[in-house]
């Protein structure tokens, strides 16, 4: 590829003709393979159709050697662009004789490159994502200190006795729930959630922020072998590495920047209606089992059960 | 005694039924055909399995009253435990050892080697669901099939009754069964293997009553 003007080492004449070189190899090959593909042409006795065959194969084949003799000719004439590009200090790494042992220089043109193209694929993204606006916290990012407005509240620094105090409360809320609250790691609130007999959750938060949950059977270690908490690893059982993905799915739903509690307790309220997962039946088709799985969906405004496949 | 955690899973609800043999069929083509349904359904097979059940007679002279029958089973879900039940009495799930202890205790316990009944079978998964048809051998003749349908994910017995009833009607039409007795008595307590067994004696109870040719009978 070339960028721009070419320093005086290629011969561009040289260079063109190479290509239309290169564009007759590809047809003598490609020739090669339909006179396979065609096979034997329909003449009169069985050996003048093997020699037909045969003669016509030969042909092709000595197409394809004249034309990659040629592209060879060509690319010898063609000459290697130098690389002295004018880049000022960074091209004194050039001089370094040993170019084996030490290619300083050509990889340091390729990371330029790659991280050129890395910040213009972002930029991209960036532009793409922000018109689906998925902002959980009341901070505005990307606006420079001096245009954000200094009295805004921070709902991510929190004060870890405050967040405790509503984890507490929400734990008196229902009487088939309890909550326990860990931290383990720094200052984030691990909970783990027993919904009855049924199931367990490990929400991980961040400040009162859902950050993340698994949800495990009631019977399923919850625990790693030092006695920590796991977070990591998924549920053994089908049905609840589906209700996992709900759950992911309805703490990314429950949004209300200016006020988190709000939004933990009614994620808490939802994770609620998991108390009867394997009594209730769909609400759409009446059944209780698809593909073996029972009515895993949970409708974020009635807390009505559907199959993954039944709700609307 | 405990029982030594020797399976992948806990043990979830679980129902076990017998299912009568096809008319004009004999009891290993009535297999075949529940296996090649269940097949359909998309359940994978995963080995064998086996269950046994031996008798043993509780010498009545030194107890005083009329001997009571004690079962002792083995279950191949469990390997290295052994449980020893009376019929409507408690269940002990004890180490696989047991069966050595028996022996030393010959004077007590008598067995009657002839009421040996075992199921042996295949092992299916669907989902989340541990499905095992086994055919019910006693000595060298086939009484019977035996089907057992476990539902993992769910460890309280009556939450998951439907569920395991449209499961079983699924692959078993109309001989899906009514609600186990065992059921009854537990009303929101954990399941346990235990549970398992003493459905799986009820069942070899039941096969060893009817005649030699395997009769209707659900239950």
């Amino acid at each position: 590829m070339a960028d721009g003007v070419l320093s005086p080492g290629v011969n561009l004449e040289a260079f063109s003709q190479a290509i239309a070189a290169i564009q007759a190899l590809r047809s003598s090959v490609t020739r090669v393979f339909d006179c396979l593909k065609d096979g034997m042409r329909n003449k009169e006795t069985l050996e003048g159709r093997e020699k037909g065959f045969v003669a016509a194969f030969q042909e092709s084949l000595h197409s394809v050697s004249r034309d990659l003799g040629e592209l060879e000719r060509l690319s010898n004439l063609v000459g290697k662009p130098s690389e002295n590009h004018p880049l000022h200090n960074s091209g004194l790494l050039s001089l370094d004789p040993v170019q084996d042992k030490t290619p300083l220089y050509s990889q340091l043109l390729q990371a330029y490159k790659w991280s050129n193209k890395l910040q213009y694929h972002a930029g991209l993204a960036s532009g793409l994502l922000n018109q689906q606006s998925l902002k959980r916290s009341a901070n505005q990012m990307g606006v420079s200190a001096k245009r954000r407005p200094k009295a805004q509240p921070t709902t991510l620094v929190l004060p870890p006795q405050y967040v405790d105090d509503v984890i507490n409360r929400i734990d008196r809320m229902f009487p088939e729930m309890t909550i326990q609250l860990s931290r383990p790691n720094g200052t984030s609130a691990m909970l783990l959630v027993t919904l009855g007999k049924v199931l367990k959750v490990i929400v991980v938060m961040r400040s009162l922020f859902i950050d993340r949950t698994i949800v495990k059977g009631y019977n399923e270690n919850v625990y790693t072998e030092d006695g920590k908490l796991d977070i990591w690893s998924k549920s053994n059982y089908q049905v609840f590495q589906k209700v996992t993905d709900h759950a992911t799915t309805a703490l990314l739903h429950y949004q209300l920047p200016q006020m988190p509690d709000v939004v933990v307790r009614s994620f808490m309220t939802w994770l609620r209606s998991y108390i009867k997962l394997f009594q209730a039946p769909c609400q759409r088709c009446g059944k209780f089992l698809q593909d073996g799985l029972p009515p895993t969906w949970r409708d974020f405004r009635t807390l009505e059960a559907f199959h993954d496949t039944c709700r609307q | 005694t405990g029982i030594p955690c020797d399976s992948l899973h806990s043990t979830g609800g679980g129902n076990v039924t017998q299912v009568p043999v096809a008319e004009g069929k004999s009891v290993q083509q009535t297999v075949e055909m529940l296996t090649r349904k269940l097949e359909l359904l998309g359940a994978e097979k995963q080995g064998t399995f086996c269950v046994d059940c031996e008798t043993y007679h509780t010498a009545a002279s030194t107890m005083g009253q009329t001997g009571k029958l004690m079962y002792v089973m083995h279950n191949s879900e469990y390997p290295l435990s052994c449980f020893a039940l009376f019929e409507n009495g408690p269940c002990l799930i004890a180490d696989a050892y047991f069966d050595t202890l028996m022996v030393k205790l010959k004077g007590f316990f008598q067995n009657a080697k002839a009421n040996k009944i075992e199921s042996r079978g295949t092992r299916y998964q669907y989902c989340d669901f541990l499905v095992k048809v086994g055919t019910v051998t006693m000595g060298p003749s086939a009484r019977g099939i035996s089907v057992e349908v476990e539902y993992c994910p769910c460890v309280i017995a009556n939450d998951c009754w439907n569920l395991l009833m449209e499961f079983m009607q699924s692959f078993m039409g109309n001989h899906a069964p009514g609600v186990p007795s065992v059921f009854g008595t537990k009303h929101d307590s954990i399941y346990s293997p235990a549970d398992t067994m003493v459905q799986y004696m009820e069942l070899f109870n039941k096969i060893r009553k009817q005649q030699q040719v395997p009769v209707a009978g659900i239950r």
